[in-house]
């Protein structure tokens, strides 16, 4: 019976971690660009979407698109401050650009939204399963709903479309991008631009599990690392195996290790991976898969 | 000429640094932090700007230092010695275990498992007992590096500022040899053309992980004295506030300048202490000038500086100062 509880909650918790994911898979397979902010994009997110239905009223679905258009906002304001580092192609600065955006976005959540931890409580939230003998709520089943149809839209649009075709060209070679027609500038905008909506989409769904905090989000990187390296950098269908592994994992080790040190565990994992094939992960100036 | 006047000049300026808070009134506090945090991002540094890599796990050697010497003082009765021996023995193994395993992990990847090192170190912290746990460890003697009959200690901010400026010295006495030595070339060479360094017989993986290594003191030792200027240590000091200002430090100013970091910390710490907003808007004025400093000013506010300065007045010096120049 704990076993059948913790092995959904896996489930659940994989599906949030790859939705949680699915930005950064697409910012790192298309655009070869990083976002350390990643982390505050989602507690900004959900302080937004808390806000939105609790301040002013709206209807949970309004209100996560609401956060989504705040992501937006967030991923064009960011990239366009990193436009020319991005033509440049200077990874080390975009890194510690975007961790500045980072610890910005805090001190921003703190002035707006305060020091308090909010606890959003969805319609969802309150209607539950049960299967096989253990609990799930309604808002779990959205978090897995979503983040497969996410998966799945990003599959048939970067990997079989015409705009994956453009977008990967621009990730190989932005100059020769740009020679056969192609407005780089824009790609690079849209890549951002969704990298936000995508985190503030999966912070909508996952974060009222938890209470929302300024200190949140920090956790959220590491496993967003995790997802994205395990299933190798920029592939969209094995950043989702990782990500239910990974949510798995998690939650077995949180249920019957200890959960203080579940991430600790994730990081173990990563280290093992690192150590068992490191040269496949090796990404940037003539190593991987470039 | 040259070879009396220059370190006449840097003594009278040490001299100079070393008076003013005393001269400003009092605010040996704020001056023995600067001095902490800069000595703290001098580390960071060498791994920045000489390597080529952002490491974000110099948080973690900071913390090490201060929490080996937290707990050797309060639990074992250690004195300052034993502590800062302590302090630095635990950063540097920490680094050299994490530089181990990124051993070949270049940029993005190194920064992410860095960064991920030092959220796990901030997890251990929280929840382990021996360490203190979320209270933290309180209760630290002060600071007593007395040698024999020689009286060395400090019991509040105006007598350890000394201690701190001693400490500021020999990090910048150190980093200034690092840059000319064989390691601190081969290390720019390893970054800035990886493969000529190969090719000229550097292993470039040992050279990564000696200045990785060679890093973590620095900052440890600036641990050890910031555990003694606060008589308290907790999980706090893995915060992003240290990492992003030891960043902040590093880039502000321009890359590879022996004064940058020292002058970014400056500015930094003493914009929180003397003109701050509250601590949400002093995170945005910390996160708005990294991002300034390097998205909107290339070359740091030396660059910036240096544009202001010789744009107007380029055609004309550039013959006289030539001639200048020769003896």
């Amino acid at each position: 019976m704990n076993l059948v509880q913790q092995l959904i909650n896996g489930i659940v918790l994989g599906h949030a971690y790859a939705l949680i994911a699915v930005g950064w898979t697409v910012l790192l397979g298309v655009a070869r660009l990083v976002n350390f902010g990643h982390g505050q994009i989602y507690m900004l997110a959900a302080f937004v979407t808390w806000w939105a239905v609790a301040g002013l009223g709206l209807p949970y679905p309004v209100a996560i698109l609401v956060a989504m258009a705040a992501g937006v906002v967030i991923g064009l304001i960011m990239q366009a401050a990193m436009l020319r580092l991005t033509f440049t192609q200077d990874l080390v600065s975009i890194m510690i650009v975007t961790l500045g955006f980072g610890h910005m976005m805090r001190g921003i959540a703190g002035l707006v939204f305060g020091g308090q931890p909010q606890v959003l409580e969805t319609p969802l939230s309150y209607i539950d399963f049960e299967v096989a003998g253990a609990w799930v709520t309604a808002q779990d089943m959205a978090v897995i709903i979503v983040s497969i149809i996410a998966f799945a839209l990003l599959h048939f649009v970067l990997e079989r479309g015409s705009l994956g075709r453009t977008a990967r060209m621009v990730a190989e070679d932005p100059k020769l991008a740009q020679l056969a027609g192609i407005d780089v500038r824009k790609v690079y905008f849209s890549v951002f631009a969704f990298e936000g909506a995508a985190v503030a989409l999966a912070s909508a769904l996952v974060a009222p599990r938890t209470p929302i905090l300024t200190s949140i989000g920090f956790e959220e990187v590491i496993v967003t690392f995790v997802v994205v390296v395990l299933g190798g950098i920029g592939s969209v269908a094995g950043s989702y195996v990782a990500g239910l592994g990974l949510g798995i994992f998690t939650a077995l080790f949180g249920g019957f290790v200890s959960p203080a040190y579940a991430t600790t565990a994730a990081f173990g994992v990563l280290i093992v991976v690192l150590v068992l094939r490191p040269s496949g992960l090796a990404l940037g100036a003539g190593g991987g898969r470039r | 000429m040259n070879r009396v006047l220059k370190p006449a000049a840097v003594l009278l300026a040490a001299i100079l640094v070393f008076l003013l808070p005393g001269w400003l009134g009092g605010v040996h506090g704020a001056f023995a932090v600067i001095a902490i945090m800069a000595v703290a991002a001098y580390g960071l540094d060498i791994v920045v700007s000489d390597l080529g890599e952002v490491s974000l796990a110099h948080t973690v050697f900071f913390a090490a230092g201060a929490y080996a010497t937290g707990l050797l003082a309060t639990r074992l009765g250690f004195g300052s010695w034993a502590t800062l021996f302590g302090a630095i023995a635990v950063g540097t193994l920490i680094a050299l275990a994490l530089g181990l395993v990124t051993l070949s992990l270049r940029e993005f990847v190194f920064s992410l498992v860095t960064y991920a090192a030092t959220v796990v170190a901030a997890a251990i912290a929280h929840n382990w007992n021996v360490l203190g746990g979320s209270d933290g460890v309180s209760g630290i003697p002060t600071l007593d590096l007395s040698l024999g009959p020689v009286r060395l200690a400090a019991t509040n901010d105006a007598e350890l500022w000394p201690y701190a400026f001693a400490l500021l010295l020999i990090a910048l006495y150190a980093i200034r040899q690092f840059r000319r030595s064989r390691l601190g070339a081969m290390a720019m060479m390893v970054h800035l053309n990886p493969r000529l360094a190969t090719m000229s017989g550097i292993d470039v993986r040992r050279v990564r992980l000696a200045v990785f290594v060679l890093s973590a003191p620095f900052s440890a030792a600036a641990g050890w004295l910031y555990a003694y200027q606060r008589a308290y240590i907790g999980p706090d000091l893995f915060e992003t506030y240290f990492l992003v200002l030891m960043l902040t430090a590093v880039v502000l100013v321009g890359r590879r300048r022996l004064f940058g970091p020292l002058i970014g910390t400056a500015l930094v710490v003493g914009q929180e202490r003397f003109l701050s907003f509250g601590g949400d808007v002093n995170a945005i004025i910390l996160g708005g000038a990294l991002v300034t400093a390097l998205a909107l000013l290339p070359g740091g506010l030396d660059g910036l500086f240096r544009r202001l300065v010789t744009r107007p007045t380029t055609p004309a010096p550039v013959p006289e100062a030539r001639p200048l120049a020769q003896p």
